[in-house]
């Protein structure tokens, strides 16, 4: 009897490893290399645009990209110890973490913006905000969507008088980083309070992993707002606000808004850091939370050609950058190109 | 028998009518207790049924995410990879569970005995985010993720359940087996090779069935060391490989309605693996029982199922 | 001289067994304290930077650099403690009725379905939670607390579909298929003479349990009920897909919070600094230890009182 049922478990065990396998043939047969691989993490503000260069790079290469979007904060720290060939962050580094990174250099690849997503049903798309009031709505001072500050900006409009409940991110974010940087810049109450970085201590509100996480909170909490990359708040259909920018326009995150704003960049600075929120009077157009994106690299790397080939083509203007205008990704402006191949260039072996 | 005094007076006391309502208060109390606990596994099983079942579609288990943004896609570098990761994870925890289960029932003394107990004991308890934090530091620190370290992660956590399993059913072994056979000039080792082990064979692969199930279900110690995965199946475990519990983590988080569905079906499919092991870990250990022991198997179903149902 | 290369060989066999399982057995427990010593290592630095006075401290300001346990450790033990207030009485009462009122049929069925719900993995718990129990507490269980209890500190303001409430509800269903069957294990212990006893005396069911089984066995379902608890105390996933994942000392239950499990399991890949890094590892050494003092406890107690301890 035993004999029979000891049978019976080592028969189940094999008929499961021969499906596996033949499961697993199956598909690796698609499978590249794996030396063919390049393995990065960080930022998900970039990610929907690294998983269109993941495609067609290797239908062009062969090389695998495989890309996680973990948070910049991550990604950093991935970088750093070296757990993966090539971080992505929107938040620049600072002097310790370019330390703690061993010799690393930061290259902006791509530029979109933040939008602020909101969910209220019967309300109009592109509600008016300004920073001063934004905020004061994340710092949990105005809790209902009815305040007299949000009527005043937008006079006409019927306003519930719903609670406001605002979502962040709980994970060590760049886009966090931007919107810090961005309300930092425009009210002096939150500078002084809380700061810019890649997180913060959240006075209200939920927090959520990454930029999908986010987005899901938002799309199912009625009346919540949060700050996220355009290209989610787009794909998932969420309404997002328009905000007044230095000239007194209300501007949204569209390319042209963008576009305007990343103008505002003259000249770029030896470590390549570039800020554009809030860019000064000169642009009506420019809409007030875009940022660039950045990968990080270490200057000696065995992996050094085949980075290089990568950025190089995520940089190009009619190879990587064409996929962006899609996912509202505006093609990195000419000045900033040339610092960041100049940059690329000392990626060595 | 050792009978603790009463703190209750065991004289009846007040009207008959009164203690017989008290009697049926009490009794309808415990009833509907169970039937709220066993209402909220219907209640989580069928949501999933109701929601993963049409989600299960061909695609499902031949292809891969799809890009951002894009419907369709499927999950199988996630089967793939949870198939590889546990395999790896019950290959090492295995033979060490089992050896040492042998050496605690074979050769220590009451206090290496006891002290092997409360150590396993002791390993159940770890949060299993500890233990895959315990694993990043010494495996993926300072170099990159890989399936391995998951499995090694996996393999700390079905170590303990299938050592104390195997002692249990070793303690089983009616002592005469042995003896007869030390007695017919065997050799020790012997012994334990082709009479006890063979014995408590059903039982031991009960155990090992019972971890892989556990193992199956974990996220924590994955999301540390086996979560930059690529988009593609790959059977190669020296690269992080996509799970099943991690994708279900990632996806159940998103806005994406079509993420949600896969997430069902994936949690779908997970569900059922476990649930199936988990039946016939029993009909295994049930029959195993009652062909080594009868009644006095009762009483050590105390720690044997206190081990098995801690998840 | 066949019989002396046979004992040899049986020989050499013995101490090779014997060794190798050795060596086995010694692995395991150097495993544990293996696993002790890394954690402790990896929070050293935030340690020696913050000392003892991370325990509680409130603030966890990255962008400061300034991290403090307390929000977390009130987290975890705060919504133990309710996950524990529901779980527990439910427990218990499972366990008598499986031990002493279910018919014959029932009681295996219904007995097997509640040890069911411990094998179902914790990140379908929390999906779970997430689309289906979510809603839920937001639309009806928030709301019916709120009208009833909602001038007590502990359901003030308005439910959202995540929160700590969310959270108690998902560790209770965590809890209740240990604690139960080793409950309702610990009730079939009770000799039935004693019962019988009690019936013979002419007391209803419910005075016997009370006066007979449950003395009989309180140690045992004390340690059952800490069993559970040290489950809670340590999950990560479910709670961090419900909790809402924001730090603060929040008695309200519909409030969102974080617990240490959570918080690590959540952050601890991304952490961007060092320093953020080890003092997430400090919080992992903070629930190693409060863990291993909940499991050490409950070992203690059954080994103290267990019956049927064995003496081998």
């Amino acid at each position: 009897m035993s004999k029979k049922l000891t049978l019976l478990g080592v028969a189940c065990v094999v008929t499961l490893a021969a499906l596996a396998a033949i499961l697993g043939a199956a598909t690796t047969a698609n499978a590249t290399r794996t030396d063919d691989q390049l393995v990065g993490a960080g930022s998900s503000f970039v990610a929907p645009l690294v998983s269109q260069w993941q495609n067609d790079y290797q239908t062009k290469t062969g090389v695998q990209i495989v890309y996680s979007p973990i948070g910049s904060g991550g990604g950093i720290s991935a970088i750093s110890a070296r757990t993966v060939d090539f971080g992505a962050s929107d938040a620049p580094l600072t002097p310790d973490q370019f330390d703690a990174c061993k010799g690393c250099v930061q290259i902006p690849w791509a530029l979109s913006a933040t939008s602020i997503a909101y969910n209220l049903n019967g309300v109009k798309n592109n509600l008016k905000m300004t920073g001063p009031v934004l905020a004061r709505i994340f710092l949990g001072d105005i809790t209902q969507w009815d305040d007299a500050a949000i009527k005043a900006l937008n006079p006409g409009v019927n306003l519930p008088s719903t609670k406001i409940t605002p979502v962040y991110r709980s994970d060590n974010s760049g886009t966090s980083y931007n919107f810090t940087d961005y309300l930092s810049a425009v009210s002096p109450a939150w500078k002084s309070k809380i700061g810019v970085g890649v997180n913060a201590n959240w006075p209200a509100g939920v927090g959520a992993k990454g930029s999908s996480g986010v987005a899901g909170v938002v799309a199912k909490t009625e009346g919540a707002v949060c700050y996220v990359d355009i290209a989610y708040a787009k794909t998932n259909k969420l309404q997002f606000m328009s905000i007044r920018n230095r000239a007194g326009k209300y501007t949204t995150p569209g390319l042209r808004g963008i576009k305007a704003a990343a103008a505002s960049i003259k000249k770029v600075p030896a470590s390549n850091e570039l800020h554009i929120v809030d860019p000064a009077k000169g642009d009506p157009l420019a809409y007030p939370i875009s940022t660039f994106t950045y990968v990080i690299l270490p200057t000696k790397t065995d992996k050094a050609p085949q980075l290089r080939r990568f950025v190089f083509y995520a940089l190009n203007p009619n190879q990587g950058q064409k996929f962006g205008p899609k996912l509202l990704f505006a093609p990195i402006p000419t000045v900033v190109l040339v610092a960041s191949e100049k940059t690329l260039k000392k990626v060595q072996s | 028998m050792s009978a603790q005094p009463a703190q209750y007076s065991l004289r009846g006391t007040g009207r008959m009518k009164r203690r017989k309502r008290v009697n049926l208060a009490m009794e309808i109390v415990a009833t509907a207790a169970s039937a709220v606990a066993v209402a909220a596994l219907v209640w989580l099983v069928v949501s999933v049924l109701i929601r993963g079942l049409p989600a299960l579609n061909l695609d499902l288990f031949t292809k891969n995410q799809a890009l951002f943004g894009q419907a369709g896609g499927g999950i199988a570098n996630a089967i793939v990879g949870s198939f590889v990761i546990v395999a790896f994870a019950t290959a090492f925890a295995f033979p060490v569970g089992v050896l040492c289960a042998i050496y605690v029932h074979e050769f220590a003394g009451a206090t290496i005995r006891q002290a092997v107990r409360t150590t396993l004991d002791v390993l159940t308890g770890v949060p299993s985010i500890l233990v895959g934090i315990f694993v990043f530091s010494i495996l993926v620190a300072g170099g990159k993720q890989s399936a391995l370290a998951g499995s090694v992660a996996l393999a700390i956590i079905e170590l303990p359940l299938i050592a104390r399993g195997t002692q249990e059913v070793l303690a089983l072994v009616p002592g005469s087996l042995r003896e007869a056979s030390l007695a017919l000039g065997v050799s020790r080792w012997r012994t334990v090779l082709s009479v006890v082990l063979p014995t408590s064979l059903s039982g031991i692969l009960t155990g090992t069935m019972l971890a892989i199930a556990r193992a199956a279900g974990e996220t924590a110690p994955l999301l540390v060391t086996s979560s930059i995965v690529a988009n593609s199946t790959s059977l190669d475990p020296s690269k992080a490989l996509n799970s099943l519990p991690v994708t279900i983590f990632v996806y159940s988080e998103s806005p994406d309605p079509n993420q949600h569905a896969q997430a069902w079906a994936a949690a779908f499919i997970l569900l059922v693996f476990v649930l199936l092991t988990n039946v016939a870990a029993r009909a295994f250990l049930a029959r195993g029982r009652r062909k080594l022991e009868g009644a006095p198997a009762r009483r050590r179903r105390l720690r044997v199922y206190h081990l098995f149902t801690r998840p | 001289m066949q019989a002396r290369t046979r004992r040899l060989g049986d020989r050499i066999g013995d101490v090779a067994l014997r060794l190798l399982t050795g060596a086995a057995a010694l692995g395991c427990i150097g495993l544990v304290g293996w696993i002790v010593y890394e954690i402790f290592e990896l929070a050293w630095p935030a340690i020696t930077e913050e000392g003892l006075s991370f325990v509680w401290q409130t603030t966890w300001d990255p962008v400061h650099e300034v991290f403090g346990a307390f929000d977390f450790i009130f987290g975890t033990l705060y919504t133990s403690f309710w996950a524990l207030l529901i779980a527990a009485p439910i427990s218990v009462a499972i366990g008598l009725y499986l031990s002493e009122l279910a018919p014959a049929g029932v009681r295996g069925i219904v007995g097997t379905l509640v040890e069911m719900r411990a094998a179902v993995p914790s990140v379908v718990i929390g999906l779970w939670g997430i689309l289906v129990l979510g809603p839920v507490v937001k639309d009806y269980i928030g709301p019916a607390l709120g009208a009833v209890l909602g001038w007590t500190p502990f359901f003030k303001g308005t439910p959202g579909d995540v929160g700590q409430l969310s959270a108690v509800i998902v560790l209770s269903i965590m809890i209740i298929p240990i604690t139960s069957s080793i409950s309702r294990e610990l009730f079939l212990t009770v000799p039935p003479d004693l019962k019988e006893a009690a019936f013979g005396l002419g007391l209803t069911r419910w005075e016997m349990v009370r006066g007979v089984v449950l003395p009989f066995t309180r140690s045992g379902v004390f340690a059952a009920i800490i069993l559970g608890l040290g489950r809670a105390l340590g999950e990560a996933i479910a709670v961090t897909q419900v909790i809402g994942n924001r730090q603060g000392v929040n008695w309200s239950l519909f409030e969102t919070g974080d617990t240490l499990a959570s918080r690590l399991a959540n952050t601890f890949y991304g952490a961007s600094s060092a320093l953020e890094k080890s003092s997430l590892a400090y919080l992992g050494a903070i629930l190693l230890v409060i863990t291993l003092v909940a499991n050490i406890g409950a070992q203690l107690i059954v080994y103290r009182f267990d019956p049927l301890r064995e003496r081998k």
